[in-house]
C-alpha cells in the first residue's frame, strides 16, 4: 500500500511544471461551471423576459463561447494527464521487467504470467489517468460554482451546499466497503479465470485421470464465489447510487422549495433558474465522475498497483566484485535445501577442483547436479560451509572471471553478433577462431553471417546452444561450467565443443546429460542421493557399481 | 429462433424475480425522470407567479425525484444481482459440459477460446436482461423528452435533430480511428513482451552472468516508441472527447436561445424554457442508448459462442462394472481417424512398446487403449468388456495415463499425485526431488518450479498411483536424462503389481525391454512381434536412426 503510494506521489511529483500547466488549463476548462447560473440568469432577467432579447442573445453567446474555450482547455487537460500517465506507465514496466529479470532462475514464470503483468501495467495507467482526471474536474467544479452561487445569490448556499456535502460524506464513508468488494470481486474474478484456464488445458488429464467430479466441484465453488462477490459488490454499487442521488438530486429539491423565500428576498426568477442550472450541469455530473473515478478507477488502481508492486523483491545491493587470483574450487561442509522443511540436496559435501581441473558430474536428474553448479557459480548461497572460487566466496566472485552456461541456451532477439559478444566485445580475429573451434561456422554460414537478426523460435535447441557456448568460449573467464550445455547437439558436434573447451584451458566443469561427457574428462564425480564419488572413469568402473552399470549399459545404443 | 437466442430467454427466464424487478424500475424510472422538468418548471411557474398550486407541484416534483432516485438505487442493485446469478449458472452448465466433453472439446476449440467463452461470453450473456432494460431506461426517456420538446415547441427539436446527428458523425469517425492507433500501441506492447520472454528463458544465463540492468534496458529499448503511440491515443481520445463533449452544451445554448427569443415573444414561460433546456440534454443522450442496444446484439453473439459449445456431444459411458482380470486389452478390427489396427492382443501383465516415426498413430493408439478416444470401428474390450460400457469411475479406476506433457492438477503436488503419493512418485523417480522441494508433497503447484523431466516424472507417479490394471505411458520419459529414464523404465518393466503396459516411444532399450513390440507406419500395423526378431529388419532399425536420444 505504501509503495502504491509513493508510486503515485512520484508520478504527480516528477515534473512541477506539468502540475502547474494542468491547473490553469483546468482553470479555463471550468469556466462553464463557473458562468452557466450567472449566464442564464441574466439572460432571462436582463434579457428575455425584459423584452431585451439581443442582451439575452449576448449572454448565452458569451456561454456558448466559454463551453468552446473549455472544450479546448478539456482537450489540453487530456493531454496533461496523459504527460503524466505516460511516465507513470514506464515506472511500472520498468519495475515488472525489471523484476522479473532479477528474479531470474527462482521464479519460472510462463509467458501468460508476463502477459498478466503487463494487463495490469495498462490497467493502472488508465485507472490513474482517470483518477487524476476526475478528482481534479471535481475540485474545481465545485470551487467554480461556489464561487458561482456566492457571486449570484448568496443564500442559495444554504439551500444548495448542505445535501450536496451530505451525499459527499456518504460516498466517502461508502468508499473503504466499496474498495474492499471491488477488491474482493477482482480476486475472485481472476481466481476463476486462472482456474478455467486450467481446467481448458488440462482437459485430457482431467479425463485421463478420472478427475470430472472433484475438478466440477472445485469449479462450481469458485464460480458461486465470484457471483456472491458480485452480488456484494451490486449491493455496495447501489449504496453509493443512493449517496450520488442524494448530493445531485436533493439540492434541486431544497431550491424548489426555497423558492418562494428566494423571491420574498429579493431574488428574481432568473436567478433561481441559474441556481438549478448551476446543480442540475454542474455539480450532479461532477459528483458523478467523482463517484466513477474514485469509486472504479481508484479501487482498480490500489488493486493493479497493489500486485504490480507486490511481485518485485527489493533491491539488493550490489555486490562486491572480486577477480579472484585462481580459478581453484573448494567446498567446504556445504548443505544447501531450497526450503526449511525440505530435504537437502547437498549435505556436507567437500569438494576441491584444482586449477585446470577438467571436472564431469553425473548422476540422475534430482541428484544436485544443477544446484552444485548454481553454487560455484555463486546464483545460490551454502545455507552451511562455504564455496570458495580461488579463495573468495563464490557469491562474491566478478561474473566475468567465471561462465556458468546452462540446459536452456539464451538467444535474444538481434543480431548474431549481438548474442556472441554478449559477455565480452571480442575483435573479430577472436571471434572468428571461437566460432571455428566450437564448431559453429556452418551455422554462422547458415544464418547469414555475423549481421544476421534472430529469432529466438526459428532456431533449433541444438543451435541456440551451439550460439551460447561460442559466447561462453570468449570470454576470458577462467572458470567454465557447462550445466548440460550441449544436451541438444548431436554427439559428434558435442564432442568437438567439449574438446574445444578443455583445450581452452582453466578450470571445467560438466554437467553431463550423456556419459560420453564423462569418458573425456580427467575426472568425474558420480552424485547419487547421498552418495558421492569422485575418481577417474577406471577408478569409478571398479569401485561404483551404478556407474558400472551405466557405463555398461550406455554402448548398445547405438545413437547416443 | 436461434440457439443463441434461446440462450438468452433461458436466462432470463431462469433468473428469478430479478427481471421483473429490472423492468419495474427502469419504465418507473425513466418516466419519473421524463416528468421532473416538467413537474420543476410548473413548480418555478406556480411559486413565481404566486398562484396558490406551488406547494402541489412542489410535492409531485419532490416525488418524481424520490423515484427516480429509488429506481437508480434499485436498478444498479437488480442490474448487478441479476447478471451474476444468470452468468454463475449458464456458466456452471457450460463447465460441467465442457468435463463431460473432454478432450474432444479442445481438439474443436483453442484452449484460450473455450476460456473466452465460459467467461467473458458467459457473463455477457448474463448481462442480456440488464442490457434490454438499460436500453429501454435510456430509450423511454430520450425518446420521450424529444415529444415533450415538441409539445413546448417543434423548433426547439429540430434544433435539437441537427445536434445529435453531428453526435453520431463524430463518434463513428472517433471510433474508426482509434482502431488503427491501437495496433500500433498494441504492437510495440507486444515486442516488449516477446523480449521479456526471451529474457525469462535466459533467466539462467543472465543470473550468471549477472547481466540483469542490462537485460532490463533491452527489453524496454521500445519503450520510447510505445510512449509515442500512447500519446497518439491519448491526441485522438482527448479530440473525440472534446467533440462530442461540446455538442449537448451547444446544443443546449442553442435550445436557449431559440427559447429565450419566444420567452421574450410571450410564447413560453420561464418554467417551460427550464424544462425545454433540461430535454434538449435529455433527449441528446439518443447516442448513449443507441449504444446500450449495441450491447444486445454482443450479448446475442456471446449466446451464439456459448451455444457453439454446449453443442458439443459429451462421451457417453456405460453402466458395468469390470469382473476380475489380469488387465488383458484387446482390439477387435479397430479403425480409427486414418489408423488401422485391426486384431491385437495385449496380455494381462505384459510391457507392449509402439514404436514408429512421429505422425505414424502412436500417440492415437494409446489414446484407444484408454478411451480417451473412440474408434469409428471394432471394439476395443478390457478383460473382456467393451471399454464403452464400462461406468466412467471404472475406466478411469482400471487404466492410468502418463503424457510427454502432463498437465497437474490439484492444489499441491502431493493431491496431483493422487493417493499414496510417496510410493507412486518412489516409482517414477520423483520422490527425492519432491522431498527437496520447499514444502515437500505439500508444495502448492504454482510454486514448485519444475523442468520437463520432473513434471514428467510427477505426470509418471500419477499414472503408477491410479490405475489398476492397465498403464498406457505416452512418450512419458522422452525428457528424462539416460540415468533416471533407466531407473524408471527398470521400475515399469518390473512392476510389481503386474499391470498390464503399454509404452509408446522413441527409445530403443524400451522396445529392447518390451514382451512384444507394435511397430506402426503410415497410420497401420507394418509389424509385430519381440524386438530382436524385428531389429533383422533394415526399416526397423531406422526407425530408431532418426530420432535425438
Amino acid at each position: 500500500m505504501n509503495r502504491s503510494r509513493a508510486a503515485v506521489t512520484l508520478a504527480l511529483r516528477r515534473e512541477p511544471r506539468r502540475l502547474v500547466r494542468l491547473g490553469l488549463w483546468s482553470v479555463l476548462e471550468a469556466g462553464p461551471a463557473f458562468l452557466i447560473g450567472h449566464a442564464v440568469a441574466r439572460a432571462i432577467e436582463d434579457g428575455f423576459a425584459v423584452a431585451e432579447p439581443a442582451i439575452g442573445l449576448g449572454w448565452l453567446a458569451a456561454l456558448g463561447v466559454t463551453w468552446l474555450l473549455g472544450a479546448v482547455a478539456a482537450r489540453q487537460v487530456v493531454l496533461a494527464v496523459a504527460a503524466i500517465a505516460e511516465p507513470f506507465r514506464d515506472d511500472l514496466l520498468g519495475h515488472v521487467v525489471e523484476g522479473a529479470v532479477r528474479d531470474g532462475p527462482a521464479v519460472r514464470r510462463d509467458s501468460a504470467a508476463i502477459a498478466r503483468a503487463g494487463l495490469q501495467v495498462e490497467l493502472a495507467r488508465d485507472a490513474f489517468a482517470a483518477v487524476v482526471t476526475t478528482v481534479r474536474g471535481f475540485v474545481f467544479t465545485v470551487v467554480s460554482v461556489v464561487l458561482g452561487l456566492l457571486t449570484l445569490a448568496p443564500q442559495t448556499l444554504v439551500l444548495v451546499l448542505p445535501p450536496f456535502v451530505a451525499g459527499l460524506a456518504l460516498f466517502l464513508t461508502s468508499l473503504p466497503a466499496l474498495a474492499r468488494r471491488q477488491r474482493a470481486f477482482l480476486v475472485a474474478d481472476e481466481r476463476l479465470a486462472e482456474a478455467m484456464t486450467d481446467v481448458a488445458g488440462g482437459l485430457r488429464d482431467i479425463e485421463a485421470c478420472g478427475l470430472h467430479e472433484r475438478v466440477a466441484g472445485r469449479l462450481e465453488g469458485q464460480v458461486r464465489e465470484q457471483a456472491g462477490a458480485a452480488r456484494a459488490l451490486a449491493r455496495v454499487t447501489a449504496a453509493r447510487t443512493a449517496a450520488l442521488a442524494v448530493g445531485g438530486w436533493l439540492p434541486v429539491i431544497l431550491v424548489l422549495a426555497g423558492t418562494p423565500w428566494l423571491l420574498n428576498g429579493g431574488v428574481g426568477a432568473g436567478v433561481i433558474v441559474g441556481t438549478l442550472a448551476y446543480v442540475t450541469q454542474s455539480l450532479a455530473p461532477a459528483l458523478g465522475g467523482l463517484v466513477q473515478g474514485l469509486g472504479v478507477s481508484g479501487v482498480r488502481l490500489a488493486a493493479s498497483l497493489g500486485r504490480i508492486l507486490s511481485s518485485a523483491p527489493p533491491d539488493r545491493p550490489d555486490r562486491p566484485r572480486i577477480r579472484p587470483p585462481t580459478s581453484e574450487v573448494r567446498l567446504d561442509a556445504v548443505t544447501f535445501a531450497y526450503g526449511p522443511r525440505s530435504a537437502p540436496v547437498l549435505d556436507r559435501l567437500d569438494l576441491l577442483i584444482p586449477e585446470g581441473d577438467h571436472l564431469a558430474v553425473v548422476g540422475p536428474s534430482g541428484a544436485g547436479k544443477s544446484t552444485l553448479a548454481a553454487l560455484v557459480s555463486g546464483m545460490l548461497r551454502p545455507g552451511e560451509g562455504e564455496v570458495l572460487v580461488g579463495g573468495v566466496p563464490a557469491e562474491q566472485v566478478d561474473p566475468a572471471a567465471r561462465v556458468l552456461i546452462p540446459q536452456e541456451a539464451y538467444v535474444f532477439r538481434g543480431t548474431l553478433l549481438e548474442n556472441l559478444a554478449y559477455l565480452r566485445d571480442a575483435p573479430r580475429a577472436d571471434l572468428d577462431a571461437a566460432v571455428e573451434a566450437v564448431g559453429c561456422a556452418a551455422l554462422v554460414a547458415e544464418l547469414g553471417g555475423y549481421d544476421a537478426r534472430l529469432d529466438p523460435a526459428a532456431l533449433s535447441a541444438g543451435q541456440r546452444q551451439l550460439i551460447a557456448l561460442v559466447r561462453a568460449y570468449l570470454t576470458s573467464a577462467p572458470l567454465i561450467i557447462l550445466d548440460e550445455a550441449t544436451c541438444h547437439l548431436d554427439p559428434a558436434a558435442e564432442a568437438r565443443a567439449e574438446d574445444a573447451f578443455a583445450r581452452r584451458g582453466g578450470t571445467l566443469i560438466v554437467v553431463a546429460h550423456r556419459l560420453t561427457s564423462a569418458l573425456r574428462a580427467r575426472r568425474i564425480l558420480l552424485m547419487d542421493g547421498a552418495q558421492l564419488t569422485i575418481g577417474t572413469h577406471d577408478e569409478l568402473v571398479r569401485g561404483a557399481p551404478l556407474y558400472a552399470d551405466l557405463a555398461g549399459h550406455w554402448h548398445p545404443e547405438p545413437v547416443s | 429462433m436461434r440457439a443463441g437466442d434461446r440462450l438468452v430467454m433461458g436466462a432470463v427466464r431462469r433468473n428469478g424475480p430479478w427481471p421483473a424487478v429490472l423492468a419495474v424500475t427502469a419504465v418507473v424510472g425513466s418516466v419519473a425522470e421524463l416528468a421532473v422538468p416538467y413537474l420543476v418548471g410548473r413548480t418555478v411557474d406556480a411559486f413565481v407567479s404566486r398562484q396558490p398550486g406551488g406547494t402541489p407541484w412542489l410535492a409531485l416534483s419532490a416525488c418524481a425525484v424520490a423515484a427516480v432516485m429509488l429506481c437508480e438505487s434499485l436498478g444498479v442493485w437488480a442490474r448487478g444481482a441479476s447478471g451474476a446469478h444468470a452468468a454463475a449458472s449458464l456458466r456452471s452448465g457450460l463447465l460441467r459440459h465442457l468435463l463431460g466433453t473432454g478432450h474432444t472439446a479442445t481438439r474443436r476449440f483453442p484452449e484460450g477460446e473455450l476460456v473466452t467463452r465460459a467467461g467473458l461470453n458467459a457473463e455477457e450473456v448474463g448481462r442480456a436482461p440488464d442490457t434490454v432494460t438499460s436500453a429501454l431506461a435510456l430509450l423511454v426517456p430520450t425518446a420521450g423528452a424529444l415529444v415533450a420538446l415538441t409539445l413546448i415547441a417543434p423548433v426547439l427539436t429540430l434544433t435539437l435533430g441537427a445536434g445529435i446527428v453531428l453526435i453520431l458523425l463524430v463518434l463513428r469517425a472517433f471510433l474508426r480511428a482509434t482502431t488503427v492507433i491501437a495496433g500500433g500501441y498494441q504492437e510495440v506492447q507486444g515486442e516488449i513482451a516477446a523480449r521479456l520472454v526471451d529474457a525469462m528463458d535466459g533467466a539462467r544465463t543472465i543470473a550468471a552472468a549477472g547481466t540483469a540492468g542490462q537485460e532490463a534496458r533491452r527489453v524496454l529499448a521500445p519503450l520510447p516508441r510505445l510512449r509515442a503511440h500512447g500519446m497518439n491515443l491519448w491526441r485522438a481520445n482527448a479530440s473525440a472527447a472534446v467533440q462530442s463533449g461540446l455538442v449537448v452544451p451547444l446544443l443546449e445554448v442553442a435550445v436557449l436561445i431559440v427559447g429565450g427569443f419566444m420567452l421574450a415573444a410571450g410564447d413560453l414561460t420561464i418554467g417551460e424554457l427550464y424544462a425545454a433546456a433540461r430535454y434538449a440534454v435529455l433527449g441528446a443522450s439518443l447516442s448513449t442508448a443507441l449504444g446500450h442496444l449495441g450491447g444486445l446484439a454482443r450479448a446475442r453473439a456471446a449466446a451464439a459462442r456459448v451455444a457453439e459449445v454446449l453443442d458439443l456431444t459429451p462421451v457417453p459411458h456405460g453402466t458395468r462394472a469390470l469382473p476380475a482380470g489380469p488387465g488383458t486389452v484387446e482390439f477387435r478390427d479397430v479403425t480409427a481417424n486414418g489408423l488401422t489396427v485391426g486384431d491385437l492382443t495385449l496380455p494381462g501383465g505384459s510391457v507392449t512398446a509402439v514404436v514408429g516415426r512421429s505422425g505414424a498413430g502412436k500417440s492415437l493408439l494409446a489414446a484407444l487403449t484408454g478411451r480417451l478416444a473412440d474408434p469409428e470401428r471394432g471394439t476395443v474390450l478390457l478383460d473382456g468388456v467393451p471399454l464403452a460400457e464400462l461406468s466412467r469411475a471404472e475406466l478411469r479406476r482400471a487404466i492410468g495415463y502418463a503424457f510427454e506433457r502432463p498437465v497437474l492438477v490439484g492444489a499441491t503436488i502431493g493431491e496431483a499425485v493422487g493417493d499414496d503419493p510417496e510410493a507412486a512418485a518412489e516409482a517414477a523417480c520423483a520422490d527425492t526431488f519432491i522431498r527437496r522441494l520447499p514444502l515437500g508433497y505439500g508444495t502448492p503447484l504454482d510454486e514448485a518450479p519444475m523442468s520437463g523431466g520432473e513434471r514428467q516424472r510427477i505426470g509418471l507417479a500419477r499414472a503408477f498411483a491410479q490405475g489398476e490394471r492397465l498403464l498406457v505411458l505416452d512418450d512419458a520419459t522422452s525428457s528424462l536424462d539416460t540415468v533416471t529414464e533407466r531407473q524408471v523404465s527398470r521400475a515399469l518393466t518390473t512392476d510389481h503389481r503386474g499391470r498390464t503396459r503399454l509404452i509408446a516411444a522413441h527409445r530403443l532399450t524400451t522396445a529392447a525391454h518390451a514382451d512384444q513390440v507394435v511397430w506402426l507406419e503410415d497410420g497401420r500395423v507394418r509389424g509385430r512381434g519381440p524386438h530382436h526378431e524385428l531389429w533383422r529388419d533394415p526399416a526397423y532399425r531406422a526407425v530408431f536412426q532418426g530420432d535425438t536420444p
